[in-house]
């Protein structure tokens, strides 16, 4: 008798009948199949370690009960969302951009630097630092993010690998102006910059509390929405995405496609650095963004590269993450715990993407 | 053996014999009823246009395709080919038109690839020892250690011949081996190809070329739309009549073919010169000359330059020299874009894929061309209203069949779908005025019966209505019934153009087998 | 002013130390690689193995036992990656990013469940190769080291050779760059691309071990510090070959001494830096080189990385 293994399961034992369509209702039941089955096992896991779920999950869920913590999730969304949005417009191009952690820190950056400069040399009119320091940052992360563009039109760089080392210099870039020429002098020899000034920050969000950033970042999904589907250039976006060839064909530029949608995608990543300086941390850290641009691939991924459910799924991670925190105090326990919720989770779906678009139908064993 | 039924001793020195071999794809009989020897030391050669039949019988032979019937016998034994594997444990070998190399890899690691011993341990330098005897025996000149990327078209073929060889053939198949090569190439290969038969081992040549026929095989079998036309020693051979056997046909002229007196220049190429992907030359000096409301027949068997012309017309691909202009504008090297903005429509070879977007729906592949005029859209911004509406009257006007415009192309059969492409191209810039010239490559390719004959009638009618069209295919039928002028391309040359009431078989047959004819009078 | 003979020997320690953990991971990954398997959860793998090793090693005072259990850490979720991957056809970075947050978060909430911040254990003795290790500057650095580096050095040279010289290696090779040619040749593709993409879980598990075992024998959240990776940025300078991988290590695990080495002269870390961007500037000039006619098959990615495969298509 043959004994079936996954070496020989291939195309002998399981046909893989692709399916023509998957009706909506399917596809959602999918995706919330592989939800509940990541509770599931994440809740088994913290039963054999001696934890309790139910306790766990209420802990998770105050994240947007807790009105105090909910303006926390807001505030940690929106980097996210903004980071997140990016991505959608570079991957809707099957442009793979790994890069947004090191275009927010450009943004960070550059944010810092204006107010650096704020504070130092050339004070600023107070009305106009805010609006200065977006603009800065979002040119900044476009520029970071339309180098790798252009490698990869001009001479075919694997943007992957491309955009994975462009991280490492922005991240070393920005170590080396918090420890050197941009380190507070209050912080004796630690590597933080100046504390920014009120107009340098983002107001809060009258009553519920929050960074402004994330409506600002919301209403850029809206943006990013009607970009997509209401303009020329979308249109080209979506052409080129799913046919480089027909893209050439039509007389699409692959080049200017693919360069305007890392300005996009590049300087959204930097206005969500800028956020994380002006919304949440209020002065440049060693490590402020805690992987967000990497998070934020997850978080256009799940939003299905659609714009307006990303705001939805960054404001879930941002419960997330602060939960993260909530279960450190209650429960002792570690703020990454939450990743194995978010990772199990991400694997179901994954699992689920395969099977909206191949049906199993298995021929019997030996 | 005496009495052994399996072993039929009238065979003789055949290395193979295939007998009756039948092949029926859908909609195509490939093979009727074939019958093929192949004897030990003779170069035989297997002449023929596209869809003759030739390559869908060596790949029975190759056991890449298994046959609805007939028998095979290798080397006097009864054989079931069911896979190459088969094929190569019987000595048979097979190098293709397009190559399996893997690039990065060298020599050695190509030829040894795949197969079982050495099991583990590879000793690469005696590898490399016995692919060097082996090319130095046949004249196969390349360096075992040279990666594949350093090689020549040409050295990358020998590569091919070398793993045949290696793994011990003595009966191979050589499938229009020289469209990729130079003439100094082609030279070195026949040399080779003479060594091995003289040494008994078999060649099967698939050519259209009969400058090689003559050059090169002992025996010629003449194949037509699946049959064996005639098979013959090569010597003493009419050219003129192998070429006549090739294409003869009775030629039918399409019922909606009316005479039109044509109009004033639309498409004019003068001595355009360009290269191939490969580096090679693809035009020699190609000049044409398309009048409004006329169709141009471009025939020839395909690799021989068609694809780069009608890239280059289209705006895809530059010519290292010439001149295109299109209803008088000057389109040379231009952009794609430019080019349909003078009048240029394109229906290219690939269908889905460049032709149409398979996950765009109707509506969006209808504007993929025009979006970026008004109405359809305003300084960047996009008018979907506009691009619905448009759409739904060419679906109404095109006939085509799908639920709404908001579906999918990857959803609409295959006529359907060249009908959005039609739909598209035939409709210009704005969508609402014709073209000038219409360049369509292989139209009716992969398409029923029905979703042909529609795309035939499409295309006469623009020509009726003033446009000036070309057309590539690989059916002569079709070009035949539809065309004003038959142009005839082989190496990348113009052989000639014959004119309506000069289509004949003969002319044609030597002119797609590499000799030229009458040249196009009046 | 400290003696510059020491100072230059305490870099190269940490040179050695350092790149032997980038080391074991990326080659790994270029088995992974080669094989055609994009594996972006290096990371995880390793702060997973890490964390198991020193468990291991608290629970049974067994380095072998501790080692293992690292391995088979590591290899566990590159099996789920590969599961991913090459069976179910999905999109291999997001499949990577997942496996790099379950194992950073696993080894998070085991580590902190378990209590063991900051608790120490006994390192790995150094066993000093005799003779070599006498050489000035050089010998203490090379050959005064834990049994896993001198395993590493072994492992170059046996990866190395099993990559280009044995039937197995062409094999790998072949599917990572036409995947469709090699299955038509009888190779097993999928069962190929899972050895190597098991293999690199291993190999990642085993740094992470390296890590708690040999250097920092103390376990804190975040300890692997993205060394996961800058061994994937590793694998493309070395152009997925381990002999080069080698020389990279050392260079990446080099830099990350600078810092110290410029403060104990007298400079400051500012200009450090700049220095440690070098590893990955270089990287993108190779990628960038990859792109010229004449070097481009020399130090181009496999073809067809990040590309599931199936036979239909």
């Amino acid at each position: 008798m043959r004994v079936a293994s996954p070496f020989n399961l291939n195309l002998k034992d399981i046909r893989l009948i692709r399916r023509s369509s998957l009706p909506r209702w399917e596809s959602i039941l999918f995706s919330l199949s592989g939800l509940v089955l990541a509770f599931v096992v994440t809740g088994v896991l913290f039963t054999i370690v001696g934890v309790d779920p139910l306790a766990a999950y209420w802990a998770i869920s105050q994240s947007f009960a807790n009105p105090i913590l909910l303006a926390s999730t807001i505030e940690r969304a929106t980097p996210l969302l903004f980071a997140a949005l990016g991505l959608v417009v570079a991957f809707r191009l099957n442009f793979w951009n790994i890069g947004a952690e090191g275009q927010l820190y450009m943004g960070a950056i550059a944010a810092t630097g204006i107010v650096t400069l704020h504070l130092t040399t050339y004070p600023f009119p107070k009305v106009i630092v805010l609006p200065l320091m977006f603009v800065t940052a979002f040119l900044l992360g476009a520029l970071y993010g339309v180098f790798p563009a252009l490698l990869r039109a001009k001479f075919q760089v694997n943007e992957i690998l491309s955009t994975l080392m462009l991280n490492y210099i922005a991240i070393l870039l920005g170590n080396y102006l918090i420890y050197g020429p941009w380190q507070d002098p209050g912080s004796h020899g630690f590597p933080n910059s100046r504390i920014y000034p009120p107009e340098a920050l983002l107001p809060s969000i009258p009553y519920i509390g929050g960074s402004s950033g994330f409506l600002i970042a919301a209403i850029a999904s809206v943006v990013v929405y009607i970009i997509m589907n209401r303009t020329t250039f979308g249109f080209e976006l979506k052409v080129t995405g799913d046919s480089v060839r027909a893209s050439r064909y039509a007389g699409m530029s692959y080049t200017r496609v693919v360069a305007l949608a890392m300005v996009l995608g590049g300087g959204l990543a930097g206005l969500a650095g800028m956020s994380f300086m002006s919304g949440i941390m209020g002065r440049m850290k060693e490590n402020f963004s805690g992987g967000a641009g990497y998070t934020a691939i997850i978080v256009a991924w799940l939003a299905g590269l659609n714009p307006l459910v990303a705001v939805m799924a960054a404001f879930l991670f941002g419960g997330l993450l602060v939960s993260g925190d909530t279960l450190q105090i209650t429960l002792n326990l570690s703020a990454s715990t939450t990743n194995i919720f978010q990772a199990l989770v991400l694997v179901f779906i994954l699992a689920s993407e395969f099977l909206k678009k191949y049906r199993i139908v298995w021929r019997g064993v030996g | 053996m005496e009495g052994n039924p399996r072993v039929d001793s009238s065979l003789g020195d055949y290395l193979v014999e295939l007998r009756g071999i039948v092949k029926q794809f859908p909609g195509v009989l490939a093979n009727d009823h074939v019958d093929f020897q192949l004897r030990r030391g003779e170069i035989h050669a297997l002449l023929g246009e596209n869809g003759a039949g030739k390559t869908t019988l060596m790949n029975v032979l190759y056991g890449i395709i298994k046959p609805d019937s007939g028998e095979s016998y290798v080397k006097g034994r009864k054989v079931h080919i069911r896979s190459p594997k088969d094929a190569i444990a019987l000595g048979i070998g097979m190098v293709h038109q397009h190559m399996k190399v893997v690039e990065p890899h060298t020599v050695v690691e190509n030829v040894i690839l795949g197969l079982k011993e050495p099991r583990f341990l590879l000793d690469l330098k005696e590898a490399a020892s016995k692919v060097k005897q082996i090319s130095e025996r046949y004249g196969l000149k390349v360096d075992p250690f040279a990666r594949i990327w350093q090689l020549s078209v040409g050295e990358k073929q020998r590569v091919e011949i070398l793993k045949v060889l290696y793994r011990g053939a003595d009966i191979l198949i050589m499938d229009e081996p020289t469209s990729v090569l130079t003439p100094q190439e082609t030279h070195e290969l026949f040399s080779s190809l003479k060594t091995m038969a003289a040494e008994g081992k078999g060649v099967v040549y698939i050519t259209h070329k009969l400058k090689e026929v003559f050059e090169l095989s002992d025996r010629v079998t003449v194949m037509r739309k699946g049959k064996v036309v005639i098979t013959r020693g090569t010597e003493g051979a009419d050219e003129r009549e192998l070429a006549k056997l090739m294409v003869g046909r009775e030629i039918f002229f399409h019922p909606e073919r009316t005479a039109r007196p044509p109009g004033k220049e639309m498409l004019v190429i003068e001595g355009l010169n360009a290269i191939n992907d490969k580096g090679l030359p693809a035009l020699k000096d190609v000049s044409l000359v398309v009048r409004e409301g006329q169709i141009l027949g471009i025939a020839g068997v395909a690799g021989n330059g068609q694809k780069e012309l009608a890239e280059i017309i289209a705006g895809m691909r530059k010519c290292t020299s010439g001149r295109v202009s299109i209803g008088g504008a000057d389109v040379t090297n231009k952009p794609s874009k430019f080019v349909f903005e003078k009048g240029l429509a394109y229906i290219p070879e690939e269908r889905i894929g460049v032709g149409a977007v398979p996950t765009l729906n109707v509506a969006e592949n209808l504007a993929v061309k025009s979006y970026r005029y008004r109405p359809f859209s305003n300084r960047g911004l996009l008018n979907r209203e506009k691009m619905a509406a448009s759409a739904s009257e060419l679906v109404k006007r095109f006939d085509i069949a799908a639920p709404s415009v908001e579906t999918p192309a990857l959803f609409l059969s295959g006529g359907n779908i060249q009908k959005v492409v039609l739909a598209r191209e035939l409709s210009g810039v704005t969508a609402t005025e014709p073209p000038k010239v219409v360049m369509a490559s292989y139209p009716t390719r992969g398409l029923d019966v029905g979703a042909t004959e529609y795309v035939q009638k499409v295309l006469l009618q623009y020509r009726n209505e003033g446009c000036a069209i070309v057309i590539i295919s690989e059916e002569l039928d079709e070009l035949l019934a539809l065309s004003d002028e038959l142009a005839v391309m082989f190496e990348g040359r113009i052989m000639g153009v014959l004119d309506r009431d000069r289509f004949d078989p003969e002319s044609i047959g030597l002119m797609m087998a590499g000799r030229a004819a009458e040249v196009k009078g009046g | 002013m400290m003696d510059p003979s020491v100072i230059a020997q305490t870099m190269l320690v940490i040179a050695v130390e350092e790149g032997t953990v980038l080391l074991l991971a990326a080659l790994g990954e270029i088995y992974a690689e080669r094989s055609g398997v994009l594996n972006l959860g290096v990371e995880g793998m390793m702060a997973f193995g890490a964390l198991m090793a020193i468990l291991t090693m608290m629970a049974t005072s067994s380095y072998v036992l501790a080692v293992l259990v690292a391995v088979a850490a590591g290899l566990s979720l590159s099996l789920v990656h590969a599961v991913l991957s090459i069976h179910l056809r999905t999109n291999q970075i997001v499949s990577g990013l997942a496996i790099t947050i379950l194992g950073l978060g696993l080894s998070g909430f085991l580590g902190r469940r378990e209590g063991i911040i900051g608790r120490p254990i006994v390192a790995l003795p150094d066993v000093s190769v005799p003779g070599l290790s006498a050489i000035p500057v050089i010998g203490p650095a090379f050959f005064d080291q834990n049994l896993i580096v001198y395993f590493a050095y072994a492992l170059v040279a046996a990866m190395w050779f099993l990559l280009f010289r044995t039937r197995l290696g062409l094999n790998i090779r072949t599917v990572g760059e036409n995947p469709a040619m090699a299955d038509s040749l009888g190779v097993n593709v999928y069962g190929i691309r899972y050895l190597c993409t098991l293999v690199g879980g291993a190999l990642a598990g085993l740094s992470g071990a390296l890590i708690t075992l040999g250097y920092y024998p103390a376990w804190t959240e975040g300890m692997t510090l993205g060394r996961g990776w800058i061994a994937i940025g590793l694998v493309i300078l070395a152009t997925w070959n381990p002999s080069r991988a080698l020389l990279g290590a050392f260079l990446f695990g080099g830099v990350t001494a600078l810092p110290n080495a410029f403060m104990s002269v007298g400079y400051q870390q500012i200009p450090s830096s700049f220095l440690q961007m070098l590893p990955y500037a270089l990287t993108l000039v190779v990628l960038a080189a990859a792109s010229i006619r004449g070097l481009r098959k020399k130090v181009a990615p496999p073809a067809a990385l990040g590309l599931p495969y199936s036979r239909e298509e």
